[in-house]
């Protein structure tokens, strides 16, 4: 086994928490489970570590072995990596997506090796349909360096793809170009969509943030929400504003949904907008362009601070400024095509 | 004993009389006293055996007047439970109704197509099957406003509902639903024949099935013996119609590529042509049969053949 390789199995292996190496190892199948069962666990890491490479050694575990297990480590650790989003399109009119795994494996395979010479690509598919690709970037005269890959995740037969940003950044056209040539796509296009959480990316672009639905076989009702008017108040106060505070709670419950939101975490808006102005002889005012502004919210859990925001009354005010922003932005791609929660205005 | 002198002095006999007269006084005033206490007395007596006769009579009346409101309210009850008994039937009556219209509703699901009211519009259940057995549901969630719109969904998003809904939604969403059902059915069926096949002829499968996510191009290689050597097939089943449960195109080749006897290529002719009329599973099956035929060599496994090539 090479010193390289070794040394990255060790590596990946001292990243693995103690109480995941087991799991981790299983899922990975290169050890046999005899070989598995002569380690002791208990003993300090780095003697574990010892004697896993050493039974690594014995197995003669490749490359391609270490570069399985290092998806493998990364899947289990989907949020220490921030996703971005890639849409691929057909041309009009194309035929069928008759997608073949082991067509697409190749055809990425050599698209890449043939502009890089030195490039390590590794797959792992997994049983949402989801295909893992995990690829170490060389140039013509270095090897590639094993400890800073990329990792892209593509859901054949859509058009979605999440890649893993990166600091080599010039390597991202010739992996769009790969991707899109090997499935059979013509063009690809980054998503203004970023997250560390791939679940709630999924939810996203799939739409399938809410799956509950309403048929004859459920016997719960569903069920009215407080609105957060306690009934143990005094009867004697009365809300000025009940209708409208009614009003903002059904909104917030057909936008939102009683289920968990997906965890964005912030959310970016292009506008561009004409300035108002009472006065007379503004400079801004008078302006031919519309000015261009960039709103960005950003929170630990976007969706949800929006959701709590009902409540607080400021919702109206949020909501009519996401409407004016959806109405005004032009030359940008429509932002509640990316966040579809949003009531339309 | 002194005998009463006459000739005593007045004073001895006087006081003696007046003492007498004055016991006699006293004796009559204690006597009329204890008269006068004595009809008092007698008096309170009969007052309080009045008193008691009252109250007696007053007990009597109200006992009697409680039972006869005890009757009362009997009679009362009497009348009422038949009322009540009805009512009861009346409510059973309509929870029956009500279970039996529930019943229906769910039943719905059978025909494949279901939906229900919701406040905002309409929850669309599409409910897959092929032959016979009963697949998954897939369900769309529907708003009902100018333009109409689907909510959410649980379509998988290898199904193209977008390019359906953007031809149909907005002007014919019957044609919308039918489509919509027809590709979901088309695809449960692949599913369920590729399942069937690796789970149930992994026996004559030499390596893994290769599929894709919508089940339209399957690629294997297969045996028709599970324990002997015999040529190693290979198949790949293209369905380039998505609303179609049978492949469009099939290539069947022999492993080796070296030239085959006439029987081979019979053989592997009449392989691809089954595999473009009969599903995957009901191949895989007659492919099993044929070898008991072999094996036994008896004659009474055709019919089993012919039975459910029939039958489809």
């Amino acid at each position: 086994m090479d010193e390289t390789v070794a040394e990255f199995i060790k590596r990946t292996i001292l990243k693995i928490p103690m109480n995941e190496l087991t799991t981790i190892l299983k899922a990975w199948d290169f050890l046999s489970e005899n070989q598995l069962q002569t380690v002791n666990f208990r003993q300090r890491k780095e003697s574990v570590v010892q004697h896993l490479i050493h039974l690594c050694e014995e197995k003669r575990a490749s490359l391609n072995d270490a570069a399985l297990l290092d998806i493998i480590y990364t899947q289990f650790h989907q949020h220490q990596k921030v996703w971005d989003v890639f849409q691929m399109s057909k041309g009009p009119g194309e035929d069928v997506d008759l997608f073949d795994m082991k067509q697409f494996k190749n055809s990425f395979k050599k698209i890449l090796q043939r502009a890089l010479k030195n490039v390590t690509v590794s797959f792992r598919e997994t049983e949402e349909n989801a295909i893992w690709i995990r690829i170490a970037w060389g140039t013509q005269y270095t090897k590639p360096n094993q400890y800073k890959p990329t990792y892209v995740v593509y859901y054949p037969q859509t058009p979605y793809a999440f890649k893993s940003s990166s600091t080599l950044r010039r390597n991202t056209p010739l992996l769009g170009q790969a991707l899109t040539i090997a499935s059979k796509h013509h063009q690809i296009v980054k998503m203004d969509l970023r997250s560390r959480y791939l679940d709630s990316l999924k939810a996203i672009v799939f739409k399938q943030y809410n799956q509950t639905f309403e048929t004859h076989n459920s016997t719960t009702p569903l069920q009215e929400r407080s609105l957060g008017l306690d009934i143990n108040m005094d009867s004697r106060i009365i809300h000025e504003n009940k209708v409208e505070k009614e009003r903002v709670q059904r909104i917030t419950q057909e936008t939102f949904g009683d289920y968990s939101q997906p965890q964005l975490e912030f959310a970016q808006y292009k506008l561009e907008t004409k300035f108002k102005s009472d006065l007379n002889g503004s400079i801004l005012a008078e302006r031919e362009e519309p000015l261009r502004c960039l709103i960005k919210f950003s929170s630990p859990h976007l969706l949800e601070a929006l959701k709590s925001l009902a409540p607080a009354a400021l919702f109206s005010r949020i909501q009519k400024l996401l409407c004016y922003s959806a109405s005004h932005s032009q030359g940008t791609q429509d932002p509640s095509s990316y966040i579809p929660l949003y009531p339309r205005c | 004993m002194e005998q009463a002198n006459p000739l005593r002095p007045d004073g001895e006999s006087k006081g003696g009389v007046l003492a007498h007269l004055e016991r006699l006084e006293t004796q009559v005033s204690r006597s009329r006293k204890q008269s006068e206490e004595l009809q008092s007395l007698q008096a309170q007596e009969g007052a309080l055996g009045t008193k008691i006769h009252k109250l007696r009579h007053l007990r009597d009346e109200l006992r009697a007047a409680l039972w006869h409101r005890r009757g009362n309210v009997k009679a009362c009850i009497a009348n009422v439970e038949p009322n009540r008994t009805v009512e009861v039937n009346e409510e059973e009556a309509l929870e029956e109704k009500l279970e039996n219209v529930k019943a229906v509703l769910q039943a719905y699901h059978f025909t494949g197509l279901s939906g229900k009211l919701t406040s905002r519009g309409v929850c669309v259940c599409i409910n897959t099957a092929f032959e016979g057995n009963l697949l998954d549901s897939y369900f769309v969630d529907l708003v009902i406003q100018k333009p109409l719109r689907i909510h959410h969904h649980s379509v998988p998003v290898f199904i193209p509902l977008e390019e359906i809904a953007a031809k149909y939604l907005q002007t014919n969403i019957q044609h919308f639903l039918f489509s919509l059902c027809e590709y979901l059915n088309a695809y449960s069926g692949r599913k369920y024949q590729a399942d069937r096949l690796q789970s149930d002829f992994a026996a004559l499968l030499t390596g893994p099935l290769q599929r894709n996510p919508l089940c339209n191009l399957l690629s294997f290689t297969y045996k028709l013996d599970p324990g002997g050597q015999s040529f190693l097939f290979c198949a790949r089943l293209l369905y380039k119609d998505l609303t179609a449960t049978l492949p469009t195109d099939v290539t069947v080749t022999c492993q080796g590529g070296e030239a085959l006897s006439t029987s081979w290529e019979e053989q592997r002719a009449s392989h691809e042509t089954l595999f473009c009329t009969k599903p995957l599973h009901q191949v895989f099956a007659s492919f099993a049969r044929r070898e008991k035929l072999d094996e036994s060599g008896l004659l009474i496994d055709c019919f089993h053949c012919t039975g459910n090539t029939s039958a489809k």
